[in-house]
């Protein structure tokens, strides 16, 4: 339901009446904390639909009908799929989003069999994402991934680095995906190598920025510690 | 100390029993007075050959002569001092360039003529190649020709190569001779902090150093020619700025297959650029040369690991090799004699190009340091001031870093009579501005330089590499040029 309003809220069609049953799901922090416990991303009606349909996604793919098997097996109606206007993409959202909360409890052990399975519908979900009506809401989802890893990894800055961290890790991650889709390699090992060379690569970027930076520093010091040894008042 | 009233107290009370008040207090400072600091005009801590040149130099001159002066070392300089007769087949690794300037110096503080001249070699020539590209440049005063007619007196040397212990003990020969100075060696600085302001003396502006052997000194000024990290810097709260370059210098003391190309007396320095590092080849008197390799800390290590044997090999290699040569020699343990034999047939070098070959290393002597580049905020502060490495350490690339602090030694002794001749307070920091403006700039622009000659020659390949090689060519296809260049390496301007 979230990204729903997100999106329409961003593409400027905001309904006040719609938006409040969302607000009472939407009570989070925009922000990691580790004393308060998140509530749960979606109602319970739709979780328990959605999580259904999921289970029909490996044979029907991210499509109207695995929702609708999805609505019966969870006990409701056909037409209890207009909880989802969007469709599709909301079955999308739920994978990212449930996905994205369980990063946390498998971050030690990722399962590759799994994960092989689950990014074998990658590029259907990938084409809904990338409608134009769903690309704000899809970003958004996006950035709270990156905001995720980087939490996970312990990354604590509170400098401009929170915002290049998230963007080039963002920037990394869906080309990586855009990557995996035409991945034919057994087990992904292509993607894993690129996956590999564009972290080499932005740490190589990081190296040099920060060299640059420490020299640019000192550079601009010195240049005004001359200018005081001049006789400057700066 | 003398148990203070606060100010309020004090006064209230003086006002009402002035006699009383006054006599108690004078009473208990007289019975404390044994740890009342001793008072002198310069304090310098640190007995390298920046403060010692300082010393000199105050010392020397007639202006400058009657200050009372201190000198603290924490290492007991008279017992390093180089002997008089200490063999020629061996040399202390620790190995300067002096610029014909600092030689100048030396001479005008009347140091010069107790050094130890047979230990001292001049050197007449320097080449200096790209390892990746060969592009190659050689300074000697007979190609850098001046604008004008080159003056036949003008001397021919580009530099001196000494070792640090002669310069000390030189100077020490000379601070002996004239006498004056309190040589407290084998001393260190516990505290500095500053002083109170006590009956006789408001020393509440003054540094008072607290030393390892309980006394304790006030001083008008403090030098602090105490080193890269230097406590009296930390005292002034001066910070200093730079960086690591993730590099260390290895040093060794070498013996040659011969005097080298030029003969005893056309003696030649030798600089590659690898992309690692320089390595330079330095002469020294006889069939000796010191070597300076700046390379990465974990080749560093495997350097001082190898065999004596491994480790001449490694150096003939680094002159001649190529760089993907070079880099599979670091991986190897040991044997790197019989992997450079056979690489080495297959390598075309122009032998009267390079250096002699490397045929021993004298035991003992292979030691590396990190090498860091950082500069004070200013070299002047209330009652302080920074000479050498405690203002600025810099790359050797240039062998630059004992020059510097020479030049701010005798900037300093400068500054220091100027003020005695127009009666400042010597400590005042108006009195210290103007070593500050004479040095500060200067010191940047070298350190600057060798900086971005490091940065420059770190590169391996690309554009840049082609660019380099380009320029050193064309400079050393411009003789006025290249003339202009020695000229600022050798302190002249």
């Amino acid at each position: 339901m979230a990204p729903v309003r997100l999106s329409n809220s961003l593409l400027g069609t905001f309904r006040a009446a719609s938006i409040r049953p969302a607000n009472a799901w939407r009570q989070k922090c925009l922000y990691h904390s580790y004393d308060y416990t998140e509530s749960p991303p979606f109602p319970p009606a739709e979780s328990a639909i959605l999580s259904s349909a999921y289970n029909h996604v490996p044979s029907h793919g991210f499509t109207i009908d695995a929702l609708k098997l999805g609505t019966r097996d969870a006990g409701y109606l056909d037409v209890s799929t207009n909880l989802f206007p969007r469709g599709a993409f909301d079955l999308v959202s739920y994978h990212l989003v449930t996905q994205r909360l369980a990063l946390k409890d498998n971050v030690q052990f990722p399962g590759d069999g799994e994960q092989g399975k689950r990014m074998g519908v990658g590029a259907k979900a990938l084409a809904i994402m990338a409608q134009p009506t769903y690309i704000p809401a899809s970003l958004v989802e996006l950035a709270k991934l990156a905001d995720e890893i980087w939490f996970l990894a312990g990354d604590q800055s509170v400098d401009s680095s929170w915002y290049t961290k998230r963007a080039s890790l963002s920037t990394i991650y869906s080309a990586t995906e855009v990557f995996m889709t035409q991945d034919k390699s057994a087990n992904f090992t292509e993607t894993e190598q690129f996956l590999d060379s564009r972290l080499e690569d932005l740490m190589k970027i990081g190296r040099f920025m920060g060299a640059l930076g420490e020299w640019g520093n000192y550079t601009g010091h010195s240049t005004i510690n001359v200018l005081r040894s001049k006789g400057m008042r700066i | 100390m003398p148990i203070r009233l606060s100010p309020g107290t004090s006064r209230l009370l003086s006002s009402r029993l002035p006699f009383w008040v006054t006599i108690r207090l004078y009473r208990r400072f007289a019975s404390t007075s044994v740890n009342t600091p001793e008072v002198y005009d310069v304090v310098c801590v640190g007995g390298g050959p920046a403060g010692l040149s300082l010393l000199s130099g105050l010392k020397a001159s007639s202006v400058t002569s009657s200050l009372k002066v201190a000198l603290i070392e924490g290492q007991d300089l008279l017992k390093n001092r180089l002997l008089k007769d200490a063999s020629l087949e061996s040399f202390s690794n620790r190995c300067s360039s002096l610029t014909p300037a600092s030689v100048k110096n030396l001479q005008e503080i009347g140091a010069w003529r107790h050094v130890n001249t047979a230990r001292v070699q001049p050197y007449q020539e320097m080449q200096v190649w790209d390892g990746v590209t060969d592009a190659r440049i050689s300074f000697d005063w007979g190609t850098a020709r001046s604008i004008g007619p080159r003056n036949p007196a003008q001397p021919t040397t580009i530099a001196y190569m000494i070792e640090n212990v002669n310069t000390t003990s030189m100077l020490l020969s000379r601070l002996e001779e004239l006498g004056g100075v309190d040589m407290m060696t084998g001393t260190k600085v516990s505290s500095i902090e500053l002083g109170t302001d006590g009956e006789k003396m408001d020393l509440s502006s003054w540094p008072i150093l607290t030393l390892s052997n309980g006394k304790t000194l006030a001083a008008r000024l403090v030098v602090g020619a105490d080193g890269a990290n230097s406590p009296v810097r930390t005292f002034a709260g001066i910070e200093a700025r730079g960086f690591d370059y993730n590099r260390h210098g290895v040093v060794a003391s070498l013996k040659l297959d011969g005097p080298g190309w030029g003969g005893p007396e056309h003696k030649i320095a030798y600089q590659r650029f690898l992309p690692t590092g320089p390595i330079a080849m330095l002469p020294l008197p006889g069939n000796m040369a010191t070597l300076v390799w700046s390379t990465t800390p974990e080749r560093a290590a495997v350097l001082k690991s190898l065999s004596q044997a491994d480790f001449v090999a490694m150096v003939n290699a680094g002159f001649r090799l190529s760089t993907t040569d070079l880099e599979y020699l670091h991986t190897l343990s040991s044997a790197q004699v019989d992997e450079f034999a056979w690489r080495e047939k297959h390598t075309p070098v122009n032998e009267q190009a390079i250096p002699m070959r490397v045929v021993d290393v004298q035991a003992g002597t292979v030691a590396s340091f990190p090498l860091r580049m950082r500069h004070a905020n200013t070299y002047t502060g209330e009652r302080v001031a920074l000479v050498g490495d405690a203002a600025h350490t810099i790359h050797p690339l240039a062998g630059q870093g004992l020059n510097q602090g020479q030049g701010d030694a005798a900037a300093l002794v400068r500054t220091i009579s100027h003020a005695v001749q127009t009666g400042q307070d010597i400590g005042s920091t108006l009195a210290l501005e103007s070593y500050n403006s004479e040095r500060y700039a200067e010191n940047n622009a070298m350190l600057g330089v060798c900086d971005k000659l490091h940065r420059l020659y770190s590169v391996e390949s690309g554009p840049i590499v082609g660019l380099r090689s380009l320029g050193l060519r064309a400079v050393d296809a411009m003789g006025p040029l290249k003339g202009f260049f020695m000229s600022r390496a050798a302190g002249g301007s």
